[in-house]
């Protein structure tokens, strides 16, 4: 801005002027709080540098099946956020894993089936049947996602570098809220063999002698062999975040739900007479996944007009107090602002975060699984509430998008 | 003080225990702060400012100074301040410099080959590595990396002041808490005879008492949690000698002996070692 | 000489002595209690006995018995939830000699024991490229009794450490271009394994990093309390829930209050709804800080009795002993 810098000195206004580019740079924080709070003489509203409302969430567009070679695959966008997530599914067999014998001798002779019945009722499971799925899913680690970030997605993340921390961490997220949600049900993953009915004699020999004379079982129907579990499949999710422009957990998060649902399995059994496990590889055989629910992840960070709070030597008032405060400043000039699924620059001016995951229920009543906040303390009950309204908002688009895809 | 108050980081410092002398400003030793009440907020104008403690520990307050401060944990690693006493261990020398050493596992702090009383190009002493200094802080420059610099003499008057600063020969170090070396310190540097228990310590006097007989010893404090002892007068007792005191000051340091234990504690050690029957 | 054996500063003898303190009501009564009620492998007189070093419990053992009853759990009464919460945690201030801060914890209805150090403010080598000009670097490191560290607990260092660099007045005199270095070893308890939850560690990790960085003298602006809530299939809020619980539970959640009242942490996980969630904010309050009393302006003392018991409280109590015991001189002859 050469012609304002030679401006007439007599001008009382700094004679300094810089685009926006560069005042975003140099001070970025002050840029978004003039984004936010515009003077009160011209009737702005307030609204982010990126051009988006405070609780406005980026544009969301996700694509699935878009990887031949996976079992499920999807990409998602978030803005500038882009996470590809590929789920691939491996056979473990049951005589692979050294603890199986013991283990299903203590918790699953117990009429198996009854308890896969009740499962397909849906939500009410018995208390049995969860700590199977969960001894299933949990402790054989069906499920094993890895998020990497090392590729080169932000000019902080060198390609070929060890994971770093924050990968590190999405991985546990996202792994933790794949048990806690219980997203994945173990059946699906479940390979049985169903021996041939036979009379508790010929079973007896049948084990001992390993003879294979099953025309000769002339069964009573009541006296079932039970069924067993001869292999799991296993899922590898693995997820890229190809380009990070912050809120990477939404983004990464979206990606194996939509990857999830893409998922199809191939049809597999029990080949007694080759004593292994044989996959169809017709593709009208596979079978989808079927998930419960669809939890949909939801992040904020809340930016403070106080840049300097830091370095200002003013007391912390009680909790009580700051309501007080808030309540008094009611349609004043807010002190903070909650934003919606923040971008890499709003991330890097902001220290408190809060996740909320919601889904909900066939009659619209929102169930959160998982609501974190972190890193400051302006975040009160009344805005947690806030933030479980705009989630589930969040919950009904994000729906839209993935049943699109 | 039969109930010592005990804060907390965030704990506003009560008014009551502020001293009363209006006469000084008040001074804040560490661990506090002074917080402005946002103006919004205050109802009551009369307390724009609070006193908080931004660390665990015993407010102290000293009348006579106008001074009020926080003891805190006094097992503190040894942070270098400006005009500290401490007792440094030569590590290499250099062209310029001793590099000698306060604390493990820090940077090394750089003693001038000059700064001692009366040394020049040729009379400078010759420290070798493992020598002892008693030397005081001159500077802890700033930020991160800094090199904390020693100095044995007054830059201004050129004589080694307070008295002592220099190589320490013969005797032997202990480590004490940082805590105990500053009790020391300030039992030390008050004339013990008048007031004889400073800080509730009279391991110092007791010893001086006991050990008359074989020549009394010499002591060196160290701010860094070191303690050289040195009782070459005491002739072929002198190591016995200097170990009961290393061990009476130690032992009085780890179990917080108080004044009567202090006076049994070294009784019994001077007469396990045959030192005074 | 016994006295100076029970106060010697070696970490093994230190768990055992007479610096440890039980946190709620302190009668004979409650200690007894202690062993008689909290059942489950976690909390017998055995698993009290053991230090550090010769913790055997293997995890296998424990996973076993996680499995065996879960029913039997389930079906516990209420009054037996709360007949935990009354045995409080056991902890002990500046066990480490070599460490600028340190201190170890116990809580009873988890097992968990950590033992933690604060090395502020250090020089962190070849660093000096990252660390902020202006601030401390807060770092925390988290190490399993029996294992490396993974990616659970990269989160619960992540959690950690965004709480802290919060607290942490990181621009105090020597501090910036520095680091506050919080190292937290695991050294007794349950192993948690890939993928577990790490809530029902968390308010161990928190109290022992607040501990340690008070004994180090690290400066803050504010202390904090934290609670682990569970909420069971029934419905029922149970306050520090023990592993058997927490597993069984249909959400858990772990908070953190401020000294001043603010919440400072909140992790749940599970499904639950909001009204839901409230309540266990209202447990939690009341757990961490007591309940809501009235405001009584800038007295201490008069806060100090009210709290006993409460997490808050028990954090007070600890520091405030070990203080008297370290100044005792000063104290006795003033």
């Amino acid at each position: 801005m050469a012609t304002s810098a030679a401006a007439p000195a007599s001008s009382s206004r700094p004679a300094l002027s810089l685009p926006p580019s560069q005042f975003a740079r140099l001070q970025p924080h002050a840029y978004l709080l003039a984004h936010l709070s515009p003077p009160s003489t011209n009737n702005q509203p307030s609204i982010r540098a990126n051009g988006r409302a405070p609780t406005q969430f980026r544009v969301t567009s996700a694509n699935a099946g878009s990887l031949t070679h996976t079992n499920g695959s999807a990409v998602v966008r978030i803005g500038d956020t882009a996470a590809v997530c590929g789920v691939r599914a491996e056979l473990l067999h049951t005589e692979d894993i050294a603890s199986w014998s013991v283990s299903q001798a203590t918790s699953s002779n117990k009429s198996p089936r009854s308890a896969d019945q009740t499962e397909e009722l849906g939500e009410q499971d018995d208390n049995e049947t969860i700590e199977r799925e969960r001894a299933h899913i949990e402790d054989l680690n069906l499920l094993v996602p890895n998020l990497s970030l090392s590729t080169g997605c932000a000019p902080g993340f060198i390609p070929g570098s060890a994971p770093s921390s924050l990968a590190q961490s999405l991985s546990h997220q996202i792994l933790s809220l794949l048990h806690s949600t219980r997203l994945v049900r173990a059946d699906d993953l479940r390979i049985w063999y169903q021996p041939p009915s036979m009379g508790p004699e010929e079973l007896e020999r049948h084990n001992d002698e390993e003879q294979m004379d099953v025309d000769t079982a002339q069964n009573d129907p009541v006296e079932e062999s039970p069924r067993e579990i001869k292999a799991f499949w296993v899922l590898y999710i693995d997820i890229m975040i190809i380009s990070l422009a912050g809120n990477a957990f939404d983004a990464a998060w979206a990606a194996v739900l939509a990857a999830l649902r893409d998922t199809k399995l191939p049809k597999a059994w029990w080949d007694v007479d080759n004593e292994t496990v044989v996959c169809s590889d017709s593709i009208s055989d596979a079978r989808k996944l079927s998930l419960r629910g669809l939890p949909v992840a939801s992040s904020f960070a809340v930016f403070e007009a106080d840049a300097a709070a830091g370095w200002r030597a003013a007391v912390i008032p009680e909790a009580a107090e700051m309501k007080a405060q808030r309540l008094a400043r009611k349609g004043g000039v807010s002190e903070r602002w909650l934003l919606a699924d923040p971008d890499g620059y709003e991330e890097g001016l902001t220290q408190e975060r809060a996740c909320v995951v919601v889904d909900k229920d066939t009659d619209g009543k929102v169930i959160i699984l998982k609501m974190e906040k972190n890193g400051g303390w302006t975040i009160d009950t009344e805005d947690l509430q806030q933030l479980v309204d705009l989630s589930s908002q969040r919950w009904e688009e994000m729906k839209r998008i993935l049943d699109e895809c | 003080m039969a109930s010592p108050l005990v804060l907390l980081p965030g704990d506003e410092v009560p008014s009551r225990h502020l001293p009363s002398n209006k006469s000084n400003p008040l001074k804040l030793g560490p661990g506090l702060r002074l917080l402005s009440q946002p103006s919004s907020t205050s109802q009551n104008a009369q307390s724009q400012h609070v006193l908080t403690a931004t660390q665990a520990g015993i407010v102290t307050t000293d009348a006579k100074r106008n001074t009020v401060s926080l003891l805190s944990f006094p097992n503190r690693r040894y942070i270098p301040t400006v005009n500290d006493l401490i007792i440094a261990q030569i590590h290499h020398s250099s062209v310029d410099y001793f590099h000698c050493m306060v604390t493990p596992h820090t940077a090394h702090a750089l003693l001038g080959q000059l700064s001692f009383e009366g040394a020049s190009k040729k009379t400078r002493p010759m420290l070798r590595q493992g020598d002892l200094v008693y030397a005081r802080v001159l500077s802890i420059g700033l930020g991160a990396g800094a090199e904390v610099e020693l100095t044995c003499v007054n830059p201004a008057t050129g004589k080694s002041e307070p008295g002592g600063l220099g190589p320490l020969n013969g005797g032997m170090v202990f480590d004490v808490s940082t805590g105990m070396a500053a009790r020391l310190l300030r039992a030390s540097s008050s004339s013990s005879e008048q007031n004889e228990s400073i800080d509730g310590l009279v391991v110092l006097s007791e010893l001086g008492k006991k050990l008359e007989s074989l020549g009394g010893f010499e002591i060196a404090v160290g701010r860094n949690g070191k303690v050289w002892i040195d009782c070459s007068n005491a002739g072929e007792s002198a190591v016995k000698a200097t170990i009961a005191i290393g061990r009476c000051l130690q032992t009085v340091d780890e179990k917080g002996l108080g004044p009567a234990d202090q006076k049994k504690f070294v009784t019994r050690i001077l007469r396990e070692m045959k030192l005074v029957s | 000489m016994s006295e100076e054996a029970k106060l010697s500063h070696t970490l093994v003898v230190s768990d055992l002595s007479a610096k440890q303190r039980m946190w709620g009501p302190r009668s004979t009564k409650n200690r007894e209690s202690f062993f008689h009620d909290a059942a489950g492998p976690y909390a017998s007189p055995s698993s009290l006995r053991t230090t550090s070093k010769t913790d055997t419990r293997s995890p296998s053992r424990q996973s076993n018995s996680g499995q065996r009853k879960p029913t039997t759990w389930l079906s516990f009464p209420l009054e037996f939830s709360f007949s935990t919460t009354m045995v409080g945690p056991t902890a002990s201030l500046s066990n480490l000699s070599r460490a600028d801060g340190s201190a170890s914890f116990k809580c009873p209805t988890t097992g968990y024991k950590i033992l933690g150090s604060v090395n502020a403010p250090v020089e962190l080598p070849g660093r000096r490229d990252a660390l902020k000009p202006e601030e401390a670097t807060v770092e925390v490191f988290i190490k399993p009794g029996n294992t490396t560290a993974g990616v659970g607990e990269r989160y619960a260092e992540g959690i950690i450490r965004t709480m802290l660099q919060k607290l942490i007045l990181g621009r105090e005199r020597g501090f910036p271009r520095r680091g506050v270095v919080i190292t937290l070893a695991i050294v007794g308890g349950g192993a948690i394994a890939r993928g577990d939850s790490y809530l029902t560690l968390l308010p161990s990790l928190l109290h022992t990093s607040l501990l340690a960085l008070l004994s180090g003298a690290v400066p803050m602006s504010m202390t904090y309390s934290a609670a682990l809530m569970a909420v069971s299939k029934s419905n029922v809020i149970v306050s520090n829930p023990t592993l058997v619980e927490a597993k069984a539970a249909s959400s858990l959640h772990v908070l953190a209050f401020s000294s001043k009242g603010h919440l400072l942490l909140n992790e749940s996980q599970g499904r639950f709804d909001f009204d839901t969630w409230k309540t266990v904010q209202q447990r939690a309050h009341a757990l961490c800080r007591g309940v809501e009393l009235p405001e009584v302006d800038g007295d201490i003392a008069m806060e100090a009795q009210g709290d006993s018991g409460t997490a808050e409280g028990f954090v007070r109590e600890t520091v405030e002993d070990h203080l008297c015991r370290d100044y005792a001189w000063k104290i006795n002859t003033e």
